[in-house]
């Protein structure tokens, strides 16, 4: 009886709330940790929802303050879970009015790497998003300027995947000072 | 580049500014459009100093890591050791003692004053002003040799571990920060009698760089700069962490979100600074620093070496495959630092060591805002306006 | 020095004649007004700061005149971590030196790689730069960097050819 009472009284959270009613068909898991609401949302309603989320004005979550992706290839939990995507880009969010965080993330399969881009809801966006390129591949579709911007114009692979070693290929003694732009 | 150039009516000329110059403190690089004085377009570009700390995450178990977080923003290592630490401590849902709690705010603070000194230091040099440099490094030496006794290194510190710190205060620390703190208030006088109402200082940064609230926010600017546009955001007030909401202080703002909004933000933050660490020091818990728990922490020197069970706990937290193991899960967890909002997401994969750690660095976003605040200026803003964000290098392309 | 005081007790140029060789002269003024070029990039330029302020002074030892532009100096330091992408940068500098020139490498990072032993950093700038002088430390003091411009000073005093001028020999 108490215990009923218990769950009951845990409300559940409002950006939970508004997109069961408004997004349902995007949703693919949702979950709530240490005071951040975590959702997984299909790839293809990906845009609408972070624009939903953004413009929302009960939301407003007006700060992207992350983007990002975890290469779930030897996560075994994760891949089995979303269909074995084995990208999962990571937005992170945060509402100054609400104050509160939310986190979104989105699997990507890797036979299809497109996925929208966010930059014309975020200008910050647009430096997170070619990091994204540059370190694991994810191409954004719609962004102004996808190149890559930690690593040299000319280099091979992306880093971050886990199938690239640490110490590299060979990148750090091989060099050809006349070839790179300086 | 082509394009967005209707108002060029001479010739336009391409200028490099860095990766090599003495106004981008390290290795950062500007690509300037220039028609005569003004600029029309600016391109930012990153990476010269790219380290790959992340993919180092993925090798390197909990403690080890506390190391690298260090390198990535020497201006104020304590900072990223607190973020860090923190970050594995909220994934392994623990929480430390009161006490270490206290120190690390301490630390985090005096960190706090020791990178806005660097920066008042080297912004100031850049406009020309050289005796700020010498002033700000006359008080940040004295930080660095409290740092020194109390961690052990002057800029490297490593100073927290999961569950709690390094060591205690050392004896005498109290008087030393005590010292200090009574003394900066007026050695930062001298700084704003030679900057503040200085004409040439702020014939150059008055106006200079400016952002709106709104733009800022969508760039996601963070910490002073986002605060110099008049959001008064701050993570210390807004989700306090580690005990900050037992320590009252201001959130100072600005009006203008320009370069010289960006200076008086620092500077009071530094003021305020000051008054948390009296607070610190005067509601300074007693206790042990260290969590007791032999899982997380390591065990007393004495008792490593004196008892075969404080061995075999000190040997079971340093071997490759045990120490530090956090549940299968991911946390993001963002602390104040001095630059910003410094966030680290670790996903969790039940190892001794993350399955990844993304650093969600403040210099990044605030250079990617450069052209922004640039365009349409003069060329010899872009030296005012660089200075006035203080993008790290290291933090930048880590 | 090797100076050598001649005409000892003969009449009026009683001491007062020394000779030497240009060399030494020349070695001489080098090795006492060392231009640096910092090509500082991480934590060690920040040390490299603390080293030119207040506190530590280089200028004591006849190295402050601090040149950003490498035709200009005559010493270059580099401290701190060199990526893939900093390299040709770094190559391209030493390159617009003029001769003769020396290299100190400040730092576990610029000689050995350091800590980061990962994809983008260069393992030791020694592979692509020839460099006098290694100071081990990450950051090493601002002493030991101080200590390290001695080092050079003496290998200038000694009459030996920078390690760039020998790999041209050699
Ligand atoms: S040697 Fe250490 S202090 Fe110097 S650049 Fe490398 S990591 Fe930083």
């Amino acid at each position: 009886m108490s215990e009923e009472n218990q769950v009951e009284e845990q409300p559940k959270p409002l950006i939970l709330q508004k997109l069961e009613a408004n997004h349902a068909d995007a949703l693919l898991a949702h979950d709530e940790t240490r005071g951040t609401v975590v959702v997984v949302v299909r790839k293809e309603q990906a845009y609408a929802v972070l624009e939903y989320l953004k413009t929302d004005p009960e939301l407003a979550y007006t700060f992207l303050v992350d983007v990002t992706a975890v290469d779930n290839s030897q996560m075994e939990s994760e891949l089995m879970q979303f269909d074995y995507a084995r990208f999962m880009v990571v937005y992170q969010l945060y509402s100054y009015q609400g104050q509160c965080r939310a986190r979104v993330k989105v699997p990507v399969h890797e036979s299809d790497l497109n996925i929208p881009s966010v930059t014309s809801l975020w200008q910050g966006a647009n430096w997170l998003e070619r990091e994204t390129y540059d370190m694991f591949g994810i191409n954004f579709e719609g962004h102004p300027d996808l190149r890559r911007i930690l690593m040299p114009d000319d280099f091979e692979g992306h880093p971050l995947r886990k199938d690239y070693p640490l110490r590299g290929r060979g990148e750090r003694e091989r060099f050809n000072f006349d070839k790179q732009n300086v | 580049m082509q394009g967005g150039l209707e108002r060029a009516t001479g010739e336009k000329m391409v200028l490099n500014f860095g990766p090599q110059h003495p106004a981008t403190h390290g290795t950062l690089r500007i690509v300037l459009e220039l028609d005569g004085e003004s600029v029309l377009k600016a391109t930012p570009h990153a990476g010269y100093l790219h380290t790959g700390f992340e993919k180092l995450g993925e090798h390197l178990d909990y403690n080890q890591y506390i190391v690298v977080t260090d390198r990535m923003n020497y201006l104020s290592p304590l900072s990223n050791n607190f973020g860090y630490v923190l970050a594995v401590e909220q994934l392994l849902g623990i929480e430390v003692t009161k006490r270490c709690q206290y120190i690390r705010i301490l630390m985090a603070e005096l960190s706090r004053l020791a990178d806005h000194l660097l920066w008042l230091g080297t912004a100031a040099l850049d406009l020309g002003a050289f005796s700020v440099f010498l002033y700000s490094f006359r008080e940040r030496e004295k930080l660095y040799s409290i740092f020194e006794k109390t961690t052990g290194a002057r800029l490297t510190t490593s100073y927290t571990r999961v569950g709690g710190v390094f060591r205690d205060l050392y004896d005498g620390c109290e008087e030393d920060v005590r010292q200090f703190v009574t003394n900066f208030p007026k050695a930062l006088k001298e700084t704003h009698t030679l900057l503040t109402k200085n004409r040439i200082w702020m014939d150059r940064t008055k106006g200079v760089g400016a952002i709106s609230a709104d733009d800022a926010i969508s760039y996601g600017l963070t910490g002073p700069c986002l605060r110099a546009t008049g959001v008064a955001h701050d993570i210390r007030k807004a989700e306090p962490y580690s005990s900050y909401d037992e320590v009252t202080f201001d959130v100072p703002v600005g009006t203008n979100g320009d370069a010289y909004d960006r200076y008086l933000v620092r500077m009071e933050e530094m003021i305020q600074s000051c008054g948390i660490v009296t607070q610190v020091l005067d509601n300074m818990p007693d206790g042990s620093v260290n969590l007791e728990d032999n899982k997380i922490t390591m065990p007393d020197k004495s008792d490593a070496y004196g008892h075969i069970e404080g061995l075999i706990h000190h040997f079971k937290i340093v071997m490759d495959g045990h120490g530090v193991q956090p549940p299968i899960g991911e946390h993001y967890c963002a602390t104040e630092s001095p630059n910003g909002e410094l966030g680290f997401y670790i996903v969790s994969d039940g190892s001794g060591t993350a399955y990844r750690i993304r650093i969600r660095p403040p210099s990044f976003l605030h250079f990617q805002a450069l052209p922004h605040m640039l365009e349409g200026g003069m060329v010899s803003d872009t030296v005012a306006v660089l200075g006035s964000l203080n993008v790290i290098a290291g933090e930048l392309d880590r | 020095m090797g100076l050598d005081f001649v005409g000892q007790g003969a009449g009026e140029t009683d001491g007062n004649i020394i000779t030497t060789t240009i060399d030494k002269v020349v070695n001489w003024g080098r090795k006492n007004s060392l231009w640096p070029m910092p090509f500082g990039t991480a934590c060690c330029a920040i040390e490299m700061m603390a080293t030119l302020a207040s506190k530590f002074d280089l200028s004591r030892f006849g190295s402050e005149a601090i040149r950003f532009s490498p035709r200009q100096s005559d010493l270059l330091i580099v401290s701190g971590r060199i990526s893939i992408k900093m390299m040709p940068v770094l190559k391209r500098i030493y390159d617009q030196m003029p001769d003769p020139k020396w290299v100190i490498s400040m730092g576990a990072c610029a000689s050995c790689g350091g800590v980061f032993d990962t994809y983008t950093l260069i393992q030791g700038v020694d592979q692509f730069i020839p460099v006098d002088v290694y100071i081990p430390g990450c950051p090493p003091r601002p002493e030991d960097l101080i200590d390290g411009v001695l080092q050079v000073q003496q290998k200038i005093a000694s009459g030996a050819s920078p390690k760039g001028v020998e790999a041209v020999y050699e």
